[in-house]
């Protein structure tokens, strides 16, 4: 039987796959890219809410693919499977990823946050490590997300804001809901510096994608005008049009094979409508499946050569698993009791609140201590009507109904409006919190499923808190109630990363610093699995950076083969 | 107790009666059985003359049916709601949908005071909310009278097709 041969093949077309995707197709080579879901495109985006954020529609079915979830409670660890609690680890698997559905809120990681052991020092029970790069060498894929994927932003000099080597965003920010007047001057009242938040969100129309059409639906949806920089927006679709790239959505890879110890050979795949098994070949093999379902291939992929996974030589995959720490909080603000804006502003619909603090990035106050902080996002609470009446149903402990929950819900939807922050602060590696397989567990293509021990540090609920604090004394002066905080250890499963850090070391890293697997030659993994520590900001704009840099390593990698 | 042991406690306990199978075919029949029930109780948590679309208006009862039978709703879920329909109807002896509109409370306010009873009523409410504010395409909204009434709309371009594929 013949198997097709590409000079590389890619698992996972979120951020991190179709990044190389695109780069090595624009410089001539052959590329398979392999995505287990389905190719939606730009016209099948609707704002459904039942189908994209009520159901597992583009998501497997927790009963035929699910993970394992690991807590610790009173000592003990408590496992449960995700088709038991609907804790689901999926996170958008269609053609472009989880990319296609992010709000796209947009932060590059500080300088400082290349090196936070050398800056910090170590904090008991935690394995910080500083990367074996420096902002210096990620600044330029920075930039150049910027204008490849499209970052809209208005800079705004700030100390903890990192340097850039172009003045500006190369899109004027997005429209904005008259909301931040009084955002604005209520931070100023108290001493803080309002921050317009870049988006990775089109503000203006370009030659093959329309710029945002503000629909009030964004993040948890496709994008139908093209205006959000999904990989499949930005990157797949102008990949698709050299000619190179060969796009194989419903695949699902379950191994890597090889006949060596030093390289993979071919990738054993499975058509998910089909359930035709085949293998695909290729002179590189990048693995991008998303943090936690990469450890797991890797794992699952252990042969006579590497018994205990691939990069695995030293006990390292899987360890050292991360998260976005921090958390959410909320107020309510009323038309009744509304300053310096009027009713019918606040109650707008489309327009964002767009807005940022990196005051406490870093803090070092006498009072307060010397740490790494964090940062602050602030915005509207999602618009989707079905979960927001939900939201709405109890009163004192009972379910509300008739006349009652009618007129309650009337007066919400109408009267006022809920603003959200969101605190993103460093969830620190430990040796508590890593991804392994469960042997027991298998899906319906009779793998193993990756188990995930989740433990949050100490440290990190207190630096959440103390940001979540700042964050309440702001909507206390714009005149919000019902103000209320949740910081906890419970992560956000869309912001899962680490488990095969990079660094100089083989004996304390899965990929060396262009991430490419210490002990194999032609593997290379791209998602968020390589990072060592997560900064205090949402991981997609480093994903991407980090995937074209280590793409241009590719692409020298290969001319030299 | 997590989510999934609830449900299939349901199963052997007094409150929530076994059903025959869990194959499709016998569920729907159990439906059917109940599908009155259900819809009273739908009726009475969405009531005419309020601001909202009532639920015989909207007929909300056929989107719960499309919907615990659509491949992606949970399987458990649906035999959850049957369960707890058929421990509401042999409760009251299949009688609870004529009973008045404060007998009717009582009674739901007394099922609500057990913890299956409180998750079942629950479920009925989210499925009856999703019934009226979804998407024109799932059709207990066509008109938007809902959203409305919330003075809200669903965001563009609208669903053609349910659940994406149709």
């Amino acid at each position: 039987m013949n198997i097709p041969m590409y000079d590389a093949v890619i698992i996972g077309s979120g951020a991190g796959g179709a990044s190389v995707a695109y780069t090595l197709t624009k410089a001539g080579f052959h590329v398979a890219l392999l995505e287990k879901g389905d190719f939606l495109k730009r016209s099948d985006f609707s704002k459904d809410e039942l189908a994209y954020c009520r159901r597992n529609i583009i998501t497997p079915d927790l009963f035929n693919e699910y993970h394992i979830i690991a807590q610790e409670k009173n000592a003990h660890w408590v496992e449960t499977p995700t088709y038991e609690s609907g804790w689901s680890f999926w996170n958008g698997n269609i053609v472009g990823g989880s990319s296609n559905l992010m709000s796209g809120m947009f932060h590059r990681m500080h300088p400082d946050d290349f090196h936070l052991l050398q800056k910090y020092g170590p904090i008991e029970g935690a394995n910080i490590v500083d990367w074996p790069i420096t902002y210096e060498v990620l600044e330029p894929y920075y930039t150049k997300v910027e204008s490849l994927i499209g970052v809209s932003g208005k800079f705004i000099p700030h100390p903890f804001e990192p340097p850039r080597s172009h003045p500006d965003y190369p899109f004027p920010p997005t429209k904005e809901n008259g909301i931040v007047t009084l955002f604005d001057k209520s931070c100023r009242s108290l001493k803080m510096t309002p921050l317009v938040t870049p988006r990775a969100i089109l503000s203006q129309d370009t030659s093959d994608r329309n710029a945002c059409y503000y629909s009030n639906y964004c993040g948890s949806y496709g994008c139908s005008s093209g205006a959000k920089g999904s990989a499949r927006e930005a990157l797949i679709v102008p990949a698709l049009s050299t000619g190179k790239l060969t796009l194989l959505s419903h695949t699902h890879v379950t191994q890597l094979f090889s006949s060596t110890k030093e390289r993979i050979e071919t990738a054993q795949c499975i058509n998910t409508v089909t359930k035709k098994r085949f293998s695909i070949s290729g002179r590189i093999f990048i693995v991008a499946a998303q943090a936690h379902e990469s450890v797991r291939l890797l794992f699952n992929s252990a042969s006579r050569f590497h018994p205990d996974g691939l990069g695995n030589t030293h006990g390292q995959l899987g360890k050292n698993l991360i998260f976005s720490g921090g958390g959410a909080g909320e107020g309510v603000l009323h038309t009744r009791t509304l300053q310096d804006i009027s009713p019918q502003i606040l109650m707008q619909p489309g327009y964002f609140f767009n807005r940022s603090l990196l005051d406490w990035y870093y803090v070092d106050e006498w009072w307060d201590g010397y740490f790494k902080g964090g940062l602050i996002e602030f915005m509207f609470s999602h618009a989707n009507i079905i979960s927001q009446a939900l939201r709405h149903t109890y009163h004192d402990g009972r379910l509300q109904w008739g006349e009652a929950l009618a007129t309650r819900l009337q007066k919400t939807f109408t009267q006022q409006r809920a603003i959200r922050f969101e605190v993103f602060n460093d969830w620190l590696p430990t040796d508590k919190c890593f991804i392994q397989t469960a042997p027991n567990h298998k899906d319906i293509y009779g793998m193993p499923v990756g188990k995930l021990h989740i433990w949050g540090h100490s440290h990190d609920m207190k630096v959440g808190n103390y940001l979540a604090q700042k964050a309440t004394q702001i909507l206390e002066a714009m005149g919000a109630e019902y103000i209320y905080s949740d910081i906890s250890a419970t992560p956000a499963p869309n912001l899962i990363a680490g488990g095969c850090r990079f660094g100089n070391d083989p004996r304390t890293s899965v990929l060396d610093p262009n991430c490419r697997v210490h002990d194999i030659e032609n593997l290379y993994v791209t998602d968020a699995s390589f990072m060592p520590t997560g900064g205090s900001v949402p991981y997609t704009w480093t994903i991407y950076a980090n995937a074209l840099r280590v793409a241009d390593k590719i692409v020298a990698h290969l001319h030299d083969l | 107790m997590h989510r999934r042991h609830f449900l299939i406690l349901g199963s052997v306990s007094t409150l929530l009666p076994a059903l025959p199978s869990s194959h499709p075919a016998s569920q729907k029949l159990a439906f059917s059985r109940v599908r009155e029930t259900i819809f009273a109780v739908q009726k009475h948590m969405f009531p005419p003359h309020t601001s909202l679309p009532s639920a015989q208006e909207v007929n909300t009862i056929a989107f719960l049916e499309e919907t615990i039978f659509h491949p992606s709703y949970d399987k458990d879920i649906r035999a959850f709601v049957i369960r707890g329909a058929h421990a509401l109807h042999q409760k009251e002896k299949g009688r609870f949908h004529i009973y008045t509109s404060e007998k009717k409370e009582q009674v739901l306010r007394r099922y609500e005071e057990s913890e299956k009873g409180r998750m079942w009523l629950s479920r009925i409410m989210i499925l009856s909310l999703e019934a009226l504010l979804s998407a024109p395409v799932y059709g207990c909204n066509p008109a938007k009278a809902a959203w409305h009434a919330l003075q809200r709309n669903g965001g563009m371009p609208e669903p053609t097709k349910k659940y994406i594929y149709g």
